[in-house]
């Protein structure tokens, strides 16, 4: 079986049919978690559009720290390839950086194109924890935190702090960089920190090459972000009450939504690893999981893994791009054939087939005129 | 005055534009069908509240809930009083006329207004004065009193404009760009990422090590900004009349901002 309905085993059939009357029925739904390939996310879209829900991906908060920051004043970034091919100096800020695994293949090689290649690579920290097997500078950050630390650099590097601080010659060190970039975690340093970064990265960029490289979410946030603005030409929290999509990152906040009531349905789509929100306990829930217990929310409807049960475009991170992966490809995670997983349809086909178990009346059929609000 | 009484609110609901101007040409039977829902259900004015008007200069909203959304927004003229709480983005974009509420508002209130005074006298959540997703200013020319507290980023990316508070959480003035803020007290780091604009506080948090304190100042400005504030709030002039010491910042961006807060 992969299908329940309040823990009880049923045919998929009945769950489908219990998810699309949960969602016609419902004043507000939202559809979350996102956390899926992206033909299952742009299934999502679509049946968001169809039910007039809102849409909040599992990658949210963090996620938003970077959008917020790229929307006030944008950003120049880079991909992990290109910094392995072309840095001479890489910055990581704070401790994510170190838990990404991606430092450890920076340390290891030396730029190899581009105007630093032949160049040694130096590695520095700035309030991270460091790690005994990789070489490089530490800076420790003071009380302040992580945020205020980058506005110091910043000042350092455009020479409106006099010169003996702590941190002079690391903002020495990237003025004279030719190729520098800055990893970091927008979820750790939060909208503010990530757009003083972007600051400080234009600044230097007025004396040499530097960019900034946000480690990804591991929820296909990245992915959502570009299936949403192909979509409806917007962020991910969107909402289609009104039959056209509005995009508020507060409003559509799903967390908020469910604290405050206003959402009656969820769809939680995960057909990728993604934890659990606290609410699916509380809101009537659908949830499409890629590795269901069948008690997880009011109707749990097993689906494929992708990347391990079936090809599907997926995010990858070193290439910062939505990318192929070919059926029991995926490195993380992937196991034996489990023989109720391969039989699981994939979640775009799921959500699919509840969207046309809508019925007609409930669906949004008129989107608003602009003369009446 | 004409009023409009909240039944129920049983989603988020979005009042931009129902002002007195908008009112002065409707009947209570076209207003009672002005789309106001932002479900699929379509909900109109007549919906959920009840509708009596008389063409007069002043709306009043009794019973609101922190589910009305942008009350006020776009107002230019005429005056608008709220019984009760409201929703997110409060005034947002006014130019003109005054709005004031009795209970607390959502987040963003006052975003990206151009004119008029914005009362609120409870609390105010997060980003008060402050801009929205990806805007181009916060408060940006009228004026937000907020009698009680305000969230985080008090006055965050303002352009222009005066706020005054009871107080603020962290971070109140991020990312200025010019106007003046108010408040007995501010939480930690006030002024982060600030270009310029004026923060002034009885008590504040920690300061970010991008603000260098400038030395006791005595400056006629405070003295006339106190004199300018004496009838709209009292407690905000006072302070403004004590010796104060200056600090610059933020030395992140281009620094030309200050905080001013008693020397004593």
């Amino acid at each position: 079986m992969t299908a329940w309905i309040d823990g009880q085993a049923v045919e998929r059939d009945e769950a489908v049919a219990a998810a699309a009357a949960l969602l016609a029925g419902a004043r507000g739904p939202v559809i979350a978690g996102l956390c899926a390939e992206t033909a299952a996310v742009q299934a999502a879209f679509d049946l968001a559009r169809a039910v007039g829900a809102s849409l909040d991906p599992a990658a949210g908060p963090g996620l938003y720290a970077d959008l917020g920051a790229l929307a006030s004043g944008g950003a120049m970034t880079t991909t992990a390839a290109e910094a392995r091919g072309r840095a001479d100096l890489v910055l990581a800020l704070g401790p994510a950086p170190w838990a990404s695994g991606l430092l450890a293949d920076l340390a290891a090689e030396a730029p190899a194109r581009g105007r630093a290649a032949g160049q040694p690579r130096t590695l520095l920290a700035l309030g991270g924890p460091g790690d005994g097997g990789i070489q490089h500078v530490a800076y420790p950050a003071g009380e302040a935190g992580l945020a205020a630390e980058i506005g110091l650099v910043r000042g350092l590097v455009a020479g409106r702090i006099a010169d003996p601080h702590p941190l002079a010659d690391l903002a020495a060190r990237l003025r004279a960089a030719l190729y520098a970039v800055v990893v970091y975690d927008p979820a750790e340093i939060g909208a503010l920190g990530t757009e003083m970064l972007n600051g400080l990265v234009k600044d230097l960029n007025e004396v040499t090459r530097c960019f900034a490289l946000p480690l990804g979410d591991p929820h296909q946030g990245r992915a959502v972000t570009q299936v949403a603005a192909w979509s409806t030409g917007q962020g991910p929290r969107v909402g289609f009450g009104r039959g056209y999509p509005e995009h508020d990152p507060w409003r559509f906040d799903a967390a908020r939504q469910a604290e405050s009531g206003e959402i009656d349905a969820a769809l939680w789509l995960a057909s990728l690893p993604a934890p659990l929100p606290a609410w699916i306990r509380t809101v009537p829930t659908v949830a499409l999981l890629g590795a269901p217990k069948g008690d997880e929310a009011r109707v749990v409807i097993g689906v494929g893994v992708p990347g391990e049960a079936f090809g599907a475009a997926l995010w990858h991170p070193r290439r910062a791009a939505i990318a192929w992966q070919e059926a029991g490809s995926q490195e993380a995670g992937s196991q034996e054939a489990d023989p109720i997983r391969s039989g699981a349809p994939a979640a775009a086909v799921i959500l699919a087939d509840i969207q046309t178990r809508i019925p007609a009346a409930s669906a949004v059929s008129q989107p608003e005129s602009s003369a009446s609000c | 005055m004409s009023t409009l009484t909240l039944r129920e609110a049983p989603e988020r609901l979005d009042l931009a534009g129902l002002d007195p101007a908008r009112f002065a040409g409707l009947s209570e039977a076209d207003a009672a069908r002005v789309a106001i829902g932002t479900s699929r259900r379509g909900l109109t004015l007549g919906d959920c509240f009840t509708i009596s008007l008389d063409g007069s200069e002043e709306l009043r909203i009794v019973g609101a809930t922190d589910r009305l959304d942008r009350i006020g927004a776009g107002l230019a003229a005429g005056r608008i009083v709220v019984e009760g709480d409201v929703g997110q983005r409060l005034g947002a974009g006014m130019t003109g006329g005054t709005l004031t509420v009795s209970g607390s508002a959502g987040p963003f209130a006052g975003t990206a207004a151009k004119g008029g005074t914005i009362r609120i006298a409870g609390d105010a959540g997060e980003s008060a004065g402050g801009a929205l997703h990806g805007a181009e200013a916060g408060l940006d020319g009228a004026t937000l009193i907020i009698g009680g507290m305000a969230g985080e980023r008090l006055g965050d990316r303002m352009r222009a404009g005066l706020i005054l508070a009871k107080g603020a959480g962290a971070h109140a003035g991020s990312r200025m760009i010019a106007g003046t803020i108010v408040a007995g007290e501010f939480g930690d780091h006030p002024g982060y990422g600030m270009r310029r604009g004026t923060l002034v506080a009885a008590r504040h948090g920690a300061l970010l090590p991008t603000f260098v304190e400038t030395g006791r100042q005595d400056l006629v400005v405070l003295k006339l900004l106190a004199t300018s504030l004496q009838a709209l709030a009292p407690e905000a002039a006072s302070l403004l009349r004590a010796p104060m010491r200056r600090y610059g910042g933020d030395l992140a961006t281009l620094g030309k901002g200050e905080l001013f807060t008693p020397a004593g």
